[in-house]
């Protein structure tokens, strides 16, 4: 048997358990089904579904390696895009370590160029972020080994810890309307999918998007930052309880509060550092409480803006701006299995985001084991289990673990 | 604390006949389209047109009349908008009505404009935080609705006051709002696909509309560009993709479309575009002249698509180092447009002799 037919099995039978809880996203048969199908790996959109029994059948016969469906509802959802007749959206937000710096990429991610005239032997390769271009022949093509692990899932979970916060408090959502998914790979999903949002069009998704990424601050307009000399005053810096002001005022004191040198430093603060760290009582009170930002001797207006600036990069949330603002996309469904991983894509409560641990939860195969062969895998967690590092070894391991690995390209079957 | 409901009276309706109450008022006088041509009718119908008229010629509404006349000549109005089957006219119309309404909304009282906007479903109530010196809050869903076409930063949902679900809003923010809903309440209206045939007497209003509205459809259309493409002129993101491409780096997707498009616009050859992808590695003649022909409209959807503007590119990070002139424009055609105007000239190339 080969890796891929051992994945494919795995797969089949998770498809065929009686027990299979297939998604039921509400508006089930005005959405737009998609599937990457296993064997002939291509995708088939465009499939309407009119009750759950009838996506399982589909499941149990065709056997995706990866299950989506729209976040749109539709009249029609089986037609051609221009004439499903599109009757809303969810609001959904996706957050992938793949599109944010962590510090563990240089450690578990590589790349490859692929370009067949790559002048380096073997395609010209390297650890962490994939660059644009290959560095020897411009390339732009790359095989890329990515690995989910523990610092990727706590970098992508601070972000939608802030996306969470700023949907129940300023967007009003109660905490069960806002629905959190581990995604399967990387990242979290966030679904919305409350009536009043149902109908906003593409202009004002992306209104929600630069309120949560924190673009387009009045406040740091170019132009504020141009007024002459005698125009600044306190008033040109002040904050106040509501909305994003709240949001700068809360990390402006926390930022103040446990500030270094070398903080002040990187963001460009020089010269007024010490007169910052020798007053930081003064500020937190006078400046950050009362809202006299020009209290403090020798620090002005500019110097403000840059900490405010900083800790707007800081209070904001990383999500994929495309994705929330495709009033069309596909989305991964709930319960089905990620195919770059074998882990599922599983739902929790908000209340959990701060602890809830993805990769036992997401464990799809639980049962038996399989002896492979892995080039190279990290010291790794799955289901509550340690393993690894792994380098060139051949070893047995639980189900989920081995389909893992074979399905990040890290590992063979061994027959 | 329950509000007591505002009951709306003829002098509102003929203030705001966009109201739901109108229909009612309508239903009870039993006004048949087939019966405006008859001479009691007439005034009605003049009104009507000069509703219009107007609309077409000052982007306003004309001078109120009695209620009797003034509540019918709304519907009968967007008849004859209709009737021209002109889009021009219909998205001037609606425009006109919507200002005429805006300027009536500044003078009314909270309740009585609360009142109004209730009546199209907004979720909008007083504000009872006396620490916000704000008299609304309207939930941010209808917010954003009406603000697609405000451009100004203040109306950028990021600087609002936004507390559970609700945009903190005084009175001339809610008129200014009120105003974008009836606009689009108006263009809906108009929109429709299905036309009853007329009366042969608005047959002929709507043809005098159509030709008095020509002139003005010459005057309000944009001028085109010039056809020499000035690349002086780039704004600044255009520059970035452009040097970007230029060296043979990958652009994101909304990159790629955004400098395709720009170039396409301002009149660049679809070849010459391709032309600039060309050191991409993967970069495949015939494709990528296809995708630009696409962006373009040759090929395919048949559409020109034009390039996002700035608030779109600032989305997806595509917008970098600002200049003076960025600050004055929202798209970067428009900066395109000014630029070119400020620069001289280029010195033609001395004829050989
Ligand atoms: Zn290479
Ligand atoms: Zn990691």
């Amino acid at each position: 048997m080969s890796s891929r037919e051992f994945v494919y099995e795995k797969f089949r039978g998770f498809y065929n358990n009686p027990s299979l809880a297939v998604p039921t996203p509400v508006g089930f048969a005005q959405r737009e089904f998609a599937f990457l199908l296993f064997r002939e790996r291509v995708m088939a959109r465009h499939k309407g579904f009119a009750n759950p029994k009838t996506l399982s059948a589909f499941l149990k016969e065709r056997i995706p390696s990866d299950v989506y469906y729209s976040c749109a509802y539709y009249e029609n959802p089986e037609a051609d895009m221009d004439k499903k007749g599109w009757s809303g959206a969810d609001l959904v937000f996706d957050i992938d370590a793949d599109h944010i710096p962590t510090s563990c990429n240089k450690i578990h991610d590589e790349w490859r160029c692929t370009n067949s005239e790559c002048q380096f032997s073997g395609g010209f390769n390297g650890k962490g972020i994939t660059p644009e271009t290959c560095p020897i022949c411009g390339g732009v093509k790359f095989e890329v080994k990515s690995w989910p692990c523990d610092v990727c899932i706590d970098t992508t979970r601070a972000e939608a810890r802030k996306l969470v916060d700023m949907l129940e408090n300023d967007f009003g959502f109660a905490s069960h309307e806002i629905r959190t998914f581990f995604s399967g790979h990387r990242g979290f999903h966030v679904h919305v999918e409350h009536e009043a949002i149902r109908s906003l069009d593409a202009m004002g998704r992306r209104e929600v998007v630069d309120y949560v990424m924190g673009t387009g601050l009045a406040m740091f307009r170019k132009s504020r930052k141009d007024l002459p000399k005698q125009k600044k005053g306190a008033k040109v810096f002040s904050l106040n309880d509501y909305g994003w002001n709240r949001r700068l005022k809360n990390g402006m004191r926390k930022f103040i509060l446990n500030a270094t040198k070398d903080d002040l430093k990187e963001i460009g603060i020089k010269g007024r550092t010490e007169v910052i760290l020798q007053n930081k009582d003064r500020i937190l009170k006078e400046c950050v409480e009362e809202n006299r930002w020009s209290n403090v001797k020798g620090v002005g207006v500019e110097t403000w803006l840059k900490v405010a600036e900083h800790v707007r990069d800081l209070e904001s949330a990383q999500i994929d701006t495309v994705v929330t603002t495709d009033i069309h996309r596909l989305i991964r469904a709930e319960g089905t299995l990620h195919g770059k991983t074998g882990l599922l894509k599983v739902e929790f409560p908000v209340s959990q985001l701060d602890e809830v641990d993805v990769f036992k939860e997401a464990v799809a195969f639980k049962e038996g084991s399989a002896k492979v062969l892995v080039s190279d895998a990290p010291e790794f967690r799955l289901g509550g289990e340690t393993f690894g590092p792994f380098k060139n070894k051949a070893v047995e391991l639980p189900t989920a673990a081995a389909v893992l690995l074979i399905c990040k390209g890290r590992a063979e079957l061994v027959t | 604390m329950q509000l007591e409901p505002v009951k709306f009276t003829p002098n509102d309706l003929a203030k705001y006949p966009f109201l739901k109450e109108t229909a009612e008022y309508m239903g009870k006088i039993g006004l048949d389209i087939e019966e405006l041509t008859s001479p009691e009718l007439g005034s009605i119908l003049s009104r009507a047109e000069e509703r219009v008229n107007h609309a077409i010629l000052y982007v306003s509404t004309g001078q109120r009349r009695e209620n009797p006349v003034e509540i019918p000549s709304f519907p009968v109005a967007i008849i004859l908008a209709l009737a021209t089957k002109n889009s021009f006219i219909k998205k001037r119309y609606a425009l006109a009505e919507a200002k005429q309404a805006h300027s009536d909304f500044q003078f009314e009282s909270s309740e009585k404009l609360l009142a109004l906007a209730r009546n199209f479903d907004w979720d909008i109530e007083l504000n009872r935080d006396s620490s916000i010196p704000l008299e609304f809050v309207l939930g941010f869903a209808d917010y954003l609705r009406n603000v697609t076409h405000l451009r100004d930063e203040k109306w950028k949902l990021i600087n609002r006051f936004l507390v559970d679900g609700k945009v903190y809003l005084n009175q001339h923010d809610v008129a200014r709002l009120l105003q974008e809903e009836v606009q689009r309440r108006i263009d809906k209206r108009l929109d429709t696909k299905e036309l009853p045939p007329f009366p042969q007497k608005v047959v002929e209003i709507a043809e005098q509309l159509n030709v008095l509205a020509k002139d003005k459809i010459g005057e309000a259309e944009m001028g085109g560009f010039p056809k020499v493409v000035s690349q002086s002129a780039f704004p600044p993101c255009i520059v970035a993709l452009y040097e970007e491409a230029s060296k043979g780096r990958h652009l994101s997707h909304v990159g790629r479309f955004t400098l395709t498009s720009f170039l396409v616009t301002i009149g660049m050859p679809p070849e010459k575009v391709a032309e600039v992808f060309k050191t991409f590695s993967d970069y495949n003649a015939r494709l990528t002249l296809y995708q630009v022909e696409h962006i373009a409209g040759e090929k395919g959807s048949g559409t020109a698509y034009t390039p996002p503007s700035c608030s779109t590119l600032q989305t997806h990070g595509v917008c970098v180092n600002n200049d003076e002139l960025c600050r004055w424009i929202r798209h970067p055609l428009a900066y395109y447009k000014r630029k070119q105007k400020t620069m001289p000239t280029p010195p033609q190339a001395p004829e050989k002799t």
